[in-house]
């Protein structure tokens, strides 16, 4: 189970919680009566406590798990990207202009080897766009955005060989939902093969 | 009984009637906006829905624009209108500022409207810099002017307005008791409100937001006047989300305060101001203005205090939310002599559609799941779950509230009961479709869906059968509530 569909069930799960007290409260105006204040203060008190308690455990749980670049780790792999309405540049080399940008989009897909800790540096010549990473099954893995006058720098690790997409997760106009790119992961021994039988798959 | 009450001192009989006329008018213009709104929106999962196949995408996203804009404005001037008339018990709101603001509102909407339906503008309600320079052909220059001078008229309207209401709650109470500050160091309410504290926030908090939108206008429109000046994405990102998140959030929160000062009067209990009310809402000030950044986490660039500063700051603005508004509203519910109608009811289950989107936006605020939650359909799902079944709720059952007062017509049960259950159905339904395609990684804002993401077009397709709930919904609240309204307005 993917860690979306995870948080989806919890979710569902916490919705359903929500929704019962809710109507349990609402049931309970059948039978009017007294309400005893200092047990509801109680009550809150525990509820604030629990809640904040939670939270503070999800927070220490979840902030050491951040997506950003870590100055520590050295990338093997340094992959540049550049969005431009509506397509994305990914090359191994620096894409600096126009011409570097439509040699990087009509050119082969590059190639990653598995297990690679790589770098995508990425950045755009015109509007914000988001440069989303699926798997070959089709679950976001991670994304970051392109953004003009900067370079963001994500670092993914893909274990799986096979044909990576990219979609643009940021609205950039009115082909945004064509916008796209790919990329291979191939395994370490063998690689050319591999790649001719994904460029195969792809009709490249 | 109806507002303002003439004669006690603070309005006269003429101008009661006025005040309320002014009511029924912007209820009139909420209700007609709606159901506008919610007809666009209908059409765009149905466009998401391969039902339109050889329309060019260009009308999905004018539409996009519009439905976005067109409902964070609808909602905001909804909250801001309720809360203009029932602080009418307490001081004196401008009649002719709420005037200004109405007609303000009705021209920017028909700018809007030209400029999107019209120009094909299409650039999504947050128009991030600097899509609207870059059209690809789709709209004219014409169109960009006419979305921004829409957004000017809007925003200075509305300033206006907003330093309007805080002019009027300051005429009666000084601002540190407006606050609550003289409860937190040990003193008696003084008669304070928990709903004046609850709007002088939401009034602070939204007269920042609607300066930061004016500063983000203003060097919009440098570049725009200037050649050769180029403004700094990621500071134009910055004000666009500190404007466009606490808009949206003091709109939840304007709703809330509707439901502070209407609900006891349905449950037969006070809602008194406390010192736990008072810390709540200080906190929600304070937190407020910085939960923004967690719109940027997929921006790298932004300096890393900020990223985790947004992840703490949104966890913790859930806290006074839960353990003060929610819980506070089920314990001034439980086991009361409770008067259910229309009304009361959809101030009840506009609590809970706030708390359920809660946990979905607290979800989607942790960084390490927003990288696989980010523009997914996750967010359109948790953001309509606190607004369509949140505030839209609350602030539809304050129009019904209003018309029956005014009119003093029954409700009928067997209209309240199918109005309650086609919403509860037709709601969730249509957003459980939203999460589970997040969920299964589905972008938002693809006018169509790729053959990877397919799992879109299935979403699509059962929403619009949910939505068709919620529409038939609507017209029988409208048929019930504006009616009414009319009905009141022309006697």
């Amino acid at each position: 189970m993917t860690p979306q569909v995870q948080a989806f069930w919890i979710f569902v799960a916490m919705a359903c919680l929500v929704a019962g007290f809710f109507l349990w409260v609402a049931r309970s105006t059948r039978q009017a009566h007294e309400v005893n204040q200092d047990a509801a203060r109680r009550l809150r008190r525990n509820f604030f406590y629990s809640l904040t308690g939670l939270l503070v455990i999800v927070l220490a749980l979840t902030l050491r798990h951040m997506p950003y670049p870590v100055p520590t780790e050295r990338p093997e792999r340094i992959i540049f990207v550049v969005g431009k309405q509506f397509a994305f540049g990914i090359s191994s080399r620096p894409i600096a202009d126009d011409a570097d940008w439509e040699a990087a989009t009509y050119s082969a897909p590059v190639q990653i080897p598995t297990g690679a800790m790589v770098e995508f540096r990425v950045s755009s010549f015109d509007v914000n766009h988001g440069f989303a990473v699926y798997s070959p099954s089709g679950e976001l893995l991670g994304q970051v955005q392109a953004m003009p006058g900067y370079v963001n720098r994500l670092r993914m690790r893909f274990r799986r060989p096979g044909i990576y997409h990219v979609f643009c997760l940021e609205f950039c106009g009115m082909d945004h939902y064509r916008m796209r790119g790919l990329f291979f992961v191939v395994p370490r021994t063998n690689t050319q093969s591999h790649t001719r039988s994904l460029l195969a798959g792809t009709g490249e | 009984m109806p507002l303002p009450v003439a004669g006690d001192g603070l309005w006269q009989e003429g101008e009661a009637r006025a005040f309320r006329r002014l009511t029924l008018a912007w209820m009139g213009t909420m209700m007609f906006l709606f159901s506008t709104m919610l007809l666009l929106g209908y059409f765009m999962r149905l466009f998401q829905a391969n039902a339109f196949r050889t329309m060019r995408p260009e009308w999905f996203y004018a539409v996009l624009t519009l439905h976005g804009l067109g409902m964070v404005a609808t909602w905001f001037v909804g909250g801001m209108a309720a809360t203009g008339y029932l602080l009418t018990r307490y001081s004196r709101p401008s009649i002719w500022i709420s005037r200004l603001a109405l007609a303000g509102t009705l021209v920017g909407a028909g700018l809007l409207a030209a400029a999107t339906l019209f120009g094909l503008f299409g650039t999504g309600w947050y128009f991030l810099y600097p899509l609207p320079f870059y059209s690809s052909g789709v709209w004219p220059p014409w169109a960009t002017g006419c979305f921004f001078g829409a957004l000017a008229l809007l925003f200075s309207v509305w300033t206006i307005w907003v330093l309007d209401l805080l002019r009027a709650i300051a005429s009666r109470f000084p601002l540190r008791q407006a606050l609550g500050w003289h409860v937190l160091s040990g003193r008696p309410s003084l008669g304070v409100p928990s709903f004046v504290l609850v709007a002088t926030v939401s009034l602070i908090a939204g007269a920042a937001g609607l300066a930061a939108g004016m500063v983000l206008l203003g060097l919009w429109a440098v570049e725009w006047l200037r050649s050769g000046y180029s403004n700094d994405a990621l500071l134009m990102k910055n004000l666009t989300f500190f404007f466009g998140h606490i808009i949206t959030n003091i709109t939840m929160y304007l709703g809330v305060g509707v439901v502070y000062e209407l609900l006891p009067g349905y449950a037969g209990r006070p809602w008194k101001l406390s010192k736990a009310l008072a810390w709540a809402w200080n906190t929600v000030l304070l937190l407020v203005v910085l939960a923004y950044a967690h719109h940027l986490y997929m921006d790298f660039a932004q300096p890393r205090v900020l990223q985790d500063t947004g992840q703490i700051v949104s966890y913790f603005l859930s806290v006074p939310a839960a353990v003060v508004s929610i819980f506070g509203g089920l314990a001034l519910v439980y086991a009361a002599p409770m008067r259910w109608t229309l009304a009361s009811w959809l101030f009840f289950l506009g609590l809970m559609g706030w708390a359920i989107g809660g946990v979905g936006a607290v979800i989607d605020s942790t960084v390490a799941l927003n990288s696989r939650f980010h523009n997914t359909l996750w967010v359109p799902a948790h953001f309509h779950t606190y607004y369509l079944m949140g505030v839209v709720l609350m602030l539809l059952g304050f129009a019904h509230h209003l018309a029956v007062d005014l009119t003093g017509e029954p409700e009928r049960p067997a209209m309240r009961h199918a109005i309650l259950a086609l919403l509860a159905i037709g709601g969730y339904g249509f957003l459980l479709a939203f999460y589970w395609a997040g969920a299964h990684s589905v972008p938002r804002r693809f006018a169509a869906y790729p053959r990877e993401l397919s799992q879109g077009v299935a979403a699509a397709r059962v929403a619009v059968v949910f939505i068709a709930l919620i529409v038939i919904a609507v017209a029988l609240y409208l048929w019930e509530t504006a009616r009414r309204c009319w009905r009141a307005f022309s006697a």
